[in-house]
């Protein structure tokens, strides 16, 4: 039942040789397979690696450009607000001064009519005073008294005043 | 009737051959190349399928092979995935009906055994020379006895551990066929499902086993 024989020989040929056909068969692409894809996956870590590195500096340098600009535009805003500050009250001052210099020619006029109408009424009140001393002096006075009369009532009429009015 | 034990022998020039096993061997090789060039057919870089398994396989063989041999190691991963795959393939055949394993034939495990102690004496020498040679007389030159029972002895366990299984496993089968009658087949069915076990593990017994003794006689110079 247990005999040995040259079996023995010729098993240990056949195992060798199986061992050298599975060698190149599968062991060396297996192998290669894996050399391969752990290449690859370092390959793949670095490269993630250095585009995460790439991307946090464009990230920074994005970052201070938005600084940047944001105090950029604050300046600008400032300055706006300043010059508008600055025409509103430039436009108010010269307001002002249009209304004050309308104000004085306006004084002005007035006291030009004034001037005008007190001229018009002192004629009109030597007009009347000569028809009323006309109309007197026709009636019982000579001319000498009534010219003093006269004379005496205009003499009451005072530069501003007509008769005890104000003016 | 199947009959135990009892092989067919031919002479060729002068040398005698068990038919049976030398057949069944290459059945078996044939069943294991045809094994890994299906699995490696199509390797590709993203990995579905069977390359998952196949390459898991592999790779634990690797680290395991990495573990006890340091740098060495990968060198002999071809033959330790083959030694597995073999014993595996040789194992399972015998559960085949009208098969039998290569492995219930004493001269297989003896040559597989052999090989790998030979081998593992000659990397030793190789690797370690004079210093190989005195760790047989370590601690104290007496322990040479031991030592070389210890040698003789790890061809022969290895041999006979895989060779007894199996043909015990296969012996089991065809009693339990005979004694129980055919409307009764849960024994015989239990009985195969323990085979299947036993093939496995003592594949990996013996691949382990080979592999712990080459890693011991390589290993320690790296110290």
């Amino acid at each position: 039942m247990i005999e040995l024989n040259a079996t023995l020989f010729a098993q240990i040929l056949n195992f060798l040789i199986l061992v050298a056909i599975l060698r190149a068969v599968a062991y060396k692409p297996i192998m290669r397979i894996l050399k391969a894809r752990e290449d690859k996956i370092a390959e793949s870590l670095n490269k993630a690696d250095a585009d995460a590195q790439k991307a946090e500096a464009t990230l920074k340098g994005y970052q201070e450009q938005l600084a940047g600009a944001r105090v950029k535009a604050q300046n600008i805003v400032d300055k706006a607000e300043k010059r508008a500050r600055e025409d509103r009250e430039a436009s108010v001052l010269e307001t002002r001064q249009e209304i004050e210099q309308m104000k004085k020619a306006a004084q002005a006029e007035i006291e030009r009519e004034r001037e005008r109408a007190v001229e018009q009424m002192k004629s009109e009140v030597v007009a009347l005073s000569i028809a009323a001393a006309g109309k007197i002096i026709a009636k019982n006075i000579d001319a000498s008294e009534s010219e003093k009369l006269i004379g005496e009532f205009i003499e009451k009429l005072d530069k501003n005043k007509i008769g005890d009015l104000p003016c | 009737m199947h009959e135990i034990g009892v092989r067919e022998v031919v002479q060729v020039a002068g040398f005698s051959f068990n038919l049976e096993t030398l057949y069944m061997t290459w059945i078996a090789m044939a069943i294991v190349i045809l094994i890994a060039f299906l699995a490696t057919r199509s390797l590709k870089l993203v990995p579905t399928g069977w390359q998952n398994a196949i390459e898991m396989v592999v790779t634990a063989l690797n680290e395991q092979l990495d573990a006890n041999m340091g740098k060495r190691g990968p060198m002999f991963a071809p033959l330790i995935i083959t030694l597995f795959l073999f014993l595996l393939v040789s194992n399972w055949l015998g559960l085949i009906p009208l098969m039998s394993s290569p492995t219930n034939d004493l001269n297989t495990t003896l040559a597989l055994a052999l090989m790998i102690v030979v081998m593992l004496h000659v990397l030793g020498l190789y690797y370690r020379g004079w210093k190989y040679i005195k760790h047989f007389f370590e601690p104290i030159f007496p322990f040479v006895v031991i030592n070389i029972i210890d040698e003789i002895a790890k061809p022969i366990t290895l041999a006979f551990r895989l060779f007894g299984n199996i043909l015990a496993g296969e012996i089991l089968i065809i009693i339990l066929l005979m004694l129980v009658p055919i409307w009764m087949p849960i024994p015989s069915v239990i009985w195969l499902a323990f085979s299947i076990f036993i093939g496995g593990v003592q594949a990996f017994i013996f691949t382990m086993l080979s592999m712990a003794y080459l890693a011991g006689a390589i290993h320690k110079d790296d110290e």
